[in-house]
């Protein structure tokens, strides 16, 4: 496997002083999708935020390419080349499409590949963000990302509240993301639509990482994302060793 | 009367800018910041002591505005540091505290009504030019100037650059600003610091009407405040006309004897109206939504 973009070793992030999230270790390949997985309440988002800078880190390393970011403050992980899409279609409403993208442009991040990217944007770019569809504001969301010109993306739960055929469309988008050599780490509640996208999948249970391999090994296998996600007697070889680590935290 | 109202101007257009303060203060980094005048009075007192001991008034003025802009950003840090993710009431809390502090300590440091006026300087006390008996000082113009160029200068600073709109998404979504490396501290912080600075020269503008002591300066935020509501927090040109409004209220309830002495009233009476002028749209939404 090449160099990590991303790489977490024992991480445990906290929401307002409760242990959430604890000793998570997982890789985030340049180019490629990494899904992670998990029912409501598993600390999915509490870790994106705790990579993202939103929630403090409490123990563990984050490596950002060759740089530990656990330190640093929000905007600096974003500018050493971390982008975070937000759960929530989190634009700026009272700013245009456009403006939305250069409050986020960095470096080599160019709007052009956005527009390029998004042609439904291109056509908007003088409107407000918050007179946009759900699905356009994700789009605005996702290319602010890619203008910060990033290494790694972070997205969270992009498929909330909209249309099967838009999240359809904006997968193929994180696709592209991950052609363009952009390391993109994908929470998703369509496990099969992320799967299908992804190469590598961790799966998140009270906190803890307790399935990481390849999508492929889960693709289309309901009975044991369903007991990955809510417990039960392991299924494979692999699952019984995440188990059995995680028996022992 | 006339000339009372012409008077009320100048207090007028610095009303008109400490309104505009506090709109800002709390449009970019949402805090509702009652020490604001506390602190530019602590920087005026700073510049007046400075000239007491004959520094140059324009380098005092400087040294002021400068100190003002320090002690504004390190409140506003601390802010920024502890309170962030707090509710607007309790950073609005916190502010309160902080102007009970400075007051206390600008009255022990400065003195109070009865011992601590100082004579502020006023370069602006000369009358520009005289229209049918009405004398119209050099304060008028420059405080109107001020505030019509603070206006104007804000509302194209936040809508024709790229530090403006990464202001503007500040004040709408402060984490979402940080992740997309806003560096969102350090803005927050600008702003504390731009407003101590502007906060003190509007007070050194309307000291030597007002009088030159500690607590009547640090007071004038129920003023600004007053000014504030006017523009709902929000718009600029209306905060600019409330400040203007109040001024002139002010200079001809000055200017009549029966109500000379309630005169300190005005900006209590304009928050009231407009309170309950907002609230019958309440009340007339709550009604027909039953």
């Amino acid at each position: 496997m090449a160099t990590p973009a991303l790489a977490l070793e024992g991480v445990g992030v906290n929401r307002a002083d409760i242990p959430v999230v604890h000793d998570v270790s997982l890789d985030a390949a340049p180019g490629a999708v990494t899904v992670i997985l998990g029912a409501n309440g598993a600390g999915k988002t509490t870790l994106m935020d705790g990579i993202a800078g939103l929630a403090p880190v409490k123990s563990g390393t984050i490596r950002l390419g060759d740089r530990s970011i656990e330190k640093l403050a929000p905007y600096k992980r974003a500018r050493a080349g971390l982008g975070y899409v937000e759960q929530a279609r989190t634009t700026f409403r009272t700013l245009t499409v456009e403006q939305n993208l250069l409050v986020a442009q960095q470096g080599e991040g160019d709007l052009g590949t956005v527009y390029k990217l998004f042609p439904e944007l291109d056509k908007r770019r003088t409107l407000q963000a918050g007179y946009l569809s759900g699905g356009e504001q994700q789009m605005v969301v996702l290319g602010r990302a890619l203008v910060s010109a990033p290494k790694v993306v972070l997205i969270d739960e992009m498929s909330l509240g909209l249309a099967p055929l838009v999240v359809r469309r904006l997968m193929t988008t994180v696709g592209e993301l991950a052609g363009m050599g952009i390391a993109v780490v994908l929470i998703e509640q369509f496990a099969n639509l992320a799967l299908d996208v992804g190469t590598r999948a961790y799966v998140l249970r009270k906190g803890g990482v307790v399935y990481s391999g390849p999508c492929a090994d889960l693709r289309g296998d309901e009975e044991r994302l369903h007991r990955l996600y809510f417990g039960g007697p392991p299924l494979t070889a692999a699952d019984r060793d995440a188990g059995a680590a995680e028996s022992e935290q | 009367m006339v000339n009372s109202v012409v008077a009320g101007l100048t207090s007028g257009g610095g009303y008109a800018l400490l309104g505009l303060c506090v709109v800002l203060t709390y449009r970019l980094v949402a805090v509702v910041n009652f020490a604001m005048t506390a602190v530019g009075a602590m920087g005026a007192f700073v510049m007046v002591s400075l000239t007491d001991k004959g520094l140059n008034v324009w380098l005092a003025l400087v040294v002021g505005a400068l100190s003002a802009a320090l002690l504004s950003g390190l409140l506003g840090a601390a802010l920024v540091r502890w309170f962030s993710g707090h509710r607007e009431r309790t950073k609005a809390a916190v502010t309160v505290a902080l102007y009970v502090a400075l007051t206390a300590i600008g009255l022990r440091l400065f003195g109070g009504t009865s011992t601590g006026a100082h004579r502020f300087p006023n370069p602006f006390g000369d009358p520009v030019f005289t229209v049918g008996g009405v004398v119209v000082p050099q304060s008028v113009l420059v405080s109107l100037a001020f505030a019509l160029l603070i206006t104007l200068a804000v509302g194209l600073l936040l809508t024709r650059t790229r530090l403006g709109l990464k202001l503007q998404a500040l004040s709408e979504r402060p984490s979402t600003a940080e992740v997309v490396g806003i560096p969102a501290p350090l803005l927050a912080v600008g702003v504390w610091s731009g407003v101590g600075a502007i906060t003190m020269l509007v007070i050194v503008l309307v000291a030597p009407r007002l009088g030159g002591d500690f607590s009547t300066l640090a007071g004038l935020i129920s003023t600004a405040l007053a000014v504030a509501m006017v523009g709902a927090f929000r718009s600029l040109p209306l905060t600019l006309a409330g400040g203007l409004i109040l001024g002139c209220l002010e200079g001809v309830s000055s200017s009549l004897d029966a109500i000379q002495k309630y005169q300190g009233v005005v900006p209590f009476l304009v928050i009231l109206v407009l309170l309950w002028w907002r609230s019958r749209r309440e009340v007339w939404d709550t009604a027909h939504s039953r």
